[in-house]
């Protein structure tokens, strides 16, 4: 059976050239980057290198670089860092309501022990407003944190905006707001530069870079402090504790250095491709919606809720012929809601169960893309056929098309 | 716990799909908490199912368990089928993850609410 692998915002695959890279690092040269010794410092080297090369791909300094295990470590560092930190100055927080659950849930949390948060919303295209931004602000606010781009429907957020807003209220004066934004999902999708962006924060994870799972970096501007969530090491520059995963960072850092090379071309690839689906899968299945601004998104993603479907039973049917994907739908997710990212572009119940997210790599082929324009079709026609929603729909169809 | 083989079978080719024009009972039910709803039509003569078919809507369990009872129900007494229990069916699917259970007993009291549509059909329920 052909496999066809369209769930690239969940993970990808390790690039071999990534493999490669690391793999002396889990062999003979296993040091402690902290250990004084010969071991130690050809760890030590190689973690400099990494650090280099994964601040090249977002245009910050080496040192501003804090590596941990992933997006979520850095999500929470960087938000619980400085609402700590800044609890003398004030406890408000702006956030919009489609972050990742890394940033919703530390919300949450802070909200449970005294903080206040305003959660922006998106609209039906899935994009914060600037105006709703400035609306937001109060004296007391420390901290905006507002994605790059969003993991289900890939929309691209107006950060750089958020930055020039945060630096007007700097320039008045104001010395305790910060920006933080989550590009976990952008960085290697999208160019990220850091003082374009005029962000404070930034949250990356490997293993959306084709590296391994275990690996992130928190980027900390020179000059913010925050409070470290692990202590009892004095590893990256004391703001997290523990031996750094030398094997993992130098694979994060040959992908950042291979995205950062390679980013016009696989950029070009996945929106071709992904056009080509989506043209491909209008043109063959009716009754689907859209989920987010088609023009200003991630390349790779298209996201589609399919009417009169729950997400999962879809899921099922197209991994039971090799395809890849995921869903909004509730099921999946364990909980009785579905996605509050698609319920937040203002989509009913329905629209958001049958969500599906198909995110294409810089390793899917025309060929992929033209096996799941023959799969999918069928597998949403016999759900349909189970379904009372699509029976009434229809029923409903041909007596108005009788009574024409 | 992943979904068994004849879980997935049942999904993919599901059995008794569709809705019956002149059926003698059925019923429609929603499971308030999730929204996942379950079609049942049949054809009864002289107190034996002559015919089911289902319709649903919702995650992979219900679609499975739609599929699985009204697989079942054919040549069945209406009186057996109102004993079929939960188990059975989940039995029949070979096991359901826990959390997914509920799909169980929505088919389950679909079936009641369309048997109880039937002057004939026991509660049992009660």
């Amino acid at each position: 059976m052909r496999r066809v692998y369209l769930d690239n915002s969940a993970t990808t695959p390790v690039d071999p050239r990534v493999v490669e890279a690391m793999l002396p690092y889990l062999t003979e040269k296993f040091g402690n980057a902290s250990s004084v010794h010969f071991y130690g410092q050809e760890a030590r080297v190689a973690l400099d290198r990494a650090r280099r090369e994964v601040a090249a791909l977002i245009n910050a300094r080496p040192n501003e670089l804090v590596f941990l295990s992933g997006g979520t470590e850095a999500n929470n560092l960087a938000i619980r860092g400085i609402a700590e930190s800044a609890v003398e100055h004030g406890r408000h927080i702006i956030t919009s309501q489609i972050e990742h659950s890394a940033v919703r849930g530390v919300c949450d949390a802070l909200e449970k022990r005294g903080w206040e948060v305003t959660r922006l919303p998106v609209y039906g295209d899935g994009i914060v407003r600037l105006a709703d931004v400035r609306a937001a602000l109060r004296p007391d606010t420390v901290l905006i944190t507002v994605m790059l781009a969003n993991n289900e429907i890939g929309t691209i957020q107006p950060v750089a905006e958020i930055g020039a807003l945060v630096r007007e209220e700097r320039e008045r004066g104001r010395k305790y707001l910060w920006l933080h934004t989550d590009a976990v999902q952008a960085a290697g999708r999208m160019p990220v530069d850091v003082d374009a962006l005029g962000c404070d924060l930034l949250s990356l994870s490997a293993h959306k870079l084709h590296a391994p799972k275990g690996a992130g970096a928190l980027y900390v501007r020179r000059s913010v402090r925050l409070t470290p969530q692990s202590i009892g090491g004095h590893q990256e520059r004391e703001r997290r504790a523990g031996t750094e995963s030398v094997p993992l960072i130098v694979a994060f850092g040959r992908a950042a250095a291979l995205a950062r090379e390679e980013m016009p071309a696989r950029v070009e690839h996945l929106r071709r491709l992904r056009d080509q689906f989506e043209t491909g899968v209008e043109a063959r299945v009716a009754d689907i919606v859209f989920n987010g601004d088609r023009e200003t998104r991630l390349p790779h993603l298209s996201n589609i809720s399919f009417r009169y479907i729950e997400g999962e039973g879809l899921l099922i049917n197209l991994d039971m012929q090799g395809v890849a994907v995921s869903t909004g739908s509730a099921c999946s997710s364990g909980s009785l809601e579905p996605s509050p990212v698609i319920r937040a572009l203002g989509r009913d119940d329905e629209l958001a169960r049958g969500s599906i997210r198909f995110s294409l790599g810089k390793d899917t082929t025309a060929e992929d893309i033209a096996y799941v324009l023959e799969v999918l079709p069928r597998a949403v026609e016999n759900l349909r056929r189970l379904s009372p929603l699509y029976q009434k729909a229809t029923a409903g169809r041909s007596r108005e098309t009788t009574n024409v | 716990m992943p979904y068994s083989e004849t879980f997935k079978d049942h999904l993919a080719h599901p059995r008794n799909a569709g809705e019956l024009a002149d059926a003698d009972a059925s019923a429609e039910l929603t499971n308030p908490a999730c929204g996942d709803r379950l079609r049942l039509t049949l054809r009864i003569c002289d107190g034996r199912i002559t015919a089911a078919r289902f319709l649903a809507y919702g995650c992979p369990p219900t679609l499975a368990c739609g599929s699985a009872l009204a697989g079942m129900l054919e040549g069945v007494t209406t009186t057996e089928a109102a004993r079929i229990t939960r188990q059975q069916l989940t039995k029949l699917l070979d096991g359901l993850p826990a959390r997914k259970s509920h799909a169980a007993a929505l088919a389950i009291e679909t079936l009641h609410a369309a048997l109880r549509g039937r002057d004939s059909a026991p509660d049992s329920e009660g």
